[in-house]
């Protein structure tokens, strides 16, 4: 675990949280959080975001720790976002996980996580990544340090998405269709 | 990273032709400052309103009237709280920190929605409450998911799949009630007698009275005004009560089978900038329970920030 520098805060700094829907899936940049640290946060986005079925697995990583880059961004960089130097202070190759958005439609997710790359620092690694995951185009890239990243325990994955799934009350289906009867408005 | 530079007509028409072809912002792409005020407002607003909309309800799940009520209620509620946290999410994304959107609901200088000023007196009022009071929330909310802006879309798509459980648990309840002895049926009607004005209040001012509308829809971040998604309430809900036999106190009501809709008499708009302003039945309560709620967990806060400290001290 790692320090989660931040603005002082009397709920902690933010964490990104990403959420797996399922085995094979992959994890989604759902939201954040704040918390004190990546334990905390990680049961914080458990409350937040895990109230419903369809989650096997969360990760948390401190908001302060990703890069967030836009396609319209990097347009706008141009040149000067391909230089080597680019916000990097050059360090030693370390291992970053690659998110990526790439459609418009109407979505309950933001970022999909597509792979890692190794790189010297997160603008390097969003280069690597532009390279290594070229399709389908990008409209939004977070690079995010793996060491920075905490998943939830593989040994409480039953107690904390289990019970989600028997409350079947919280599903609208559990309802039925509660219509007295037929509308009475025509078309 | 170019700076993105100060807004000039070319990048104004440059944003607005993003809009137009379905484009959804998203945090770090540019955007004209009175779009990211706008959002600032209208999401914090947002969020307030689902953390104190926890406060009429929640005070009645210790009185629910079965284990199975109970548990619904406790988890209506519980969305209740993640929903305000989506947003404040959202809000943060546009550059705010939610301390200090929280500071200003506690000290009294931010908006939430002002249905959530009136007391529940009866059970049936948390029936009617998930019914029309969601059911109002979920038509404002479904147009909110088409919003340009990606988190505040993001965060009302996961929200309007939520809100459906509470609509119809809601429902179910009152429907429960209007086929029930007498008593229960009088019970549901005068639960509606109370709830059914402050609901359609709740989806905000006339458009003749709200100047920001027309702009917001320009932007996409309303994709509808106040006056047709209160149509569409009013459509959806006022032929349903009906159906139960519930009577809606609206003496002017009426269906119009020449465009199809059903029409609402006058709104009492007195009243609602009344509450808005802070003088509705309970508004200066619901600040109390904030403040005290935020109170009482400043414990809980110091605990774990001294936990997480002296842990990162030791490691
Ligand atoms: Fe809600
Ligand atoms: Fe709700």
């Amino acid at each position: 675990m790692s320090a989660a520098p931040g603005r002082p805060s009397g709920d902690g700094p933010r964490w990104e949280v990403f959420k797996q829907d399922a085995a094979g899936k992959p994890h989604q940049a759902v939201g954040s959080v704040h918390a004190a640290d990546a334990e905390h946060a990680l049961l914080m986005a458990r409350s937040v975001h895990a109230r419903r079925p369809a989650a096997v697995s969360l990760w948390v990583a401190p908001a302060d720790a990703v890069l967030s880059v836009t396609a319209e961004q990097l347009a706008a960089a141009g040149d000067e976002g391909a230089a080597p130097a680019h916000g990097d202070t050059e360090g030693a190759p370390q291992r970053y996980l690659v998110f990526r958005k790439s459609s418009h439609r109407r979505a309950i997710t933001f970022v999909d996580h597509v792979g890692e790359v190794t790189a010297v620092g997160p603008w390097a690694a969003l280069r690597a990544a532009i390279v290594a995951f070229p399709e389908p185009p990008a409209l939004a890239w977070w690079i995010v340090p793996s060491e920075r990243v905490s998943a939830s325990p593989d040994y409480e994955a039953a107690a904390w998405f289990e019970p989600a799934r028997a409350k079947t009350y919280k599903q609208q289906s559990a309802y039925g269709t509660t219509a007295p009867t037929r509308r009475r408005r025509q078309g | 990273m170019a700076d993105l530079g100060a807004e000039s007509p070319e990048r104004l028409a440059a944003f607005e032709a993003r809009i137009a072809a379905g484009e959804k912002i998203e945090p770090g792409d540019w955007m004209p400052e009175a779009y990211r005020h706008q959002l600032v407002r209208m999401i914090s607003q947002h969020a307030h309103s689902e953390v104190v909309g926890m406060l009429p309800e929640g005070a009645w799940i210790p009185r629910a009237p079965s284990l199975r009520r109970k548990l619904i209620l406790l988890a209506k509620v519980q969305d209740e709280a993640g929903h305000g946290q989506y947003l404040y999410h959202a809000a943060e994304t546009l550059g705010v920190h939610r301390d200090e959107l929280i500071a200003a609901l506690l000290e009294g200088r931010a908006k939430y929605s002002s249905v959530f000023n009136y007391p529940p007196l009866t059970w049936a009022d948390v029936g009617m409450i998930g019914w029309l009071v969601d059911g109002a929330a979920i038509k404002n909310q479904v147009m909110l998911a088409q919003c340009s802006y990606g988190p505040y879309s993001r965060a009302m798509v996961r929200i309007c799949a939520e809100e459906t459980f509470h609509h119809k648990q809601g429902k179910e309840m009152v429907l429960t009630y209007a086929r029930g002895t007498a008593h229960q049926r009088a019970m549901a009607q005068d639960a509606l007698d109370r709830w059914w004005w402050p609901s359609l209040m709740m989806l905000g001012p006339h458009d003749s009275d709200s100047p920001n509308t027309p702009q917001l829809v320009r932007w996409g971040v309303k994709t509808k005004t106040n006056d047709q998604v209160r149509q569409e309430f009013v459509d959806e809900h006022a032929p349903e009560l009906l159906e139960v036999g519930l009577e809606v106190p609206d003496p002017e009501l009426r269906f119009d089978p020449a465009d199809g809709h059903w029409h609402h008499g006058p709104i009492d708009w007195d009243e609602f900038w009344a509450v808005v302003r802070g003088d509705g039945p309970l508004n200066a309560e619901r600040l109390e329970a904030r403040r005290r709620a935020f109170e009482e967990g400043r414990w809980v806060r110091e605990a774990i920030a001294a936990h997480a400290a002296r842990r990162e001290a030791t490691a």
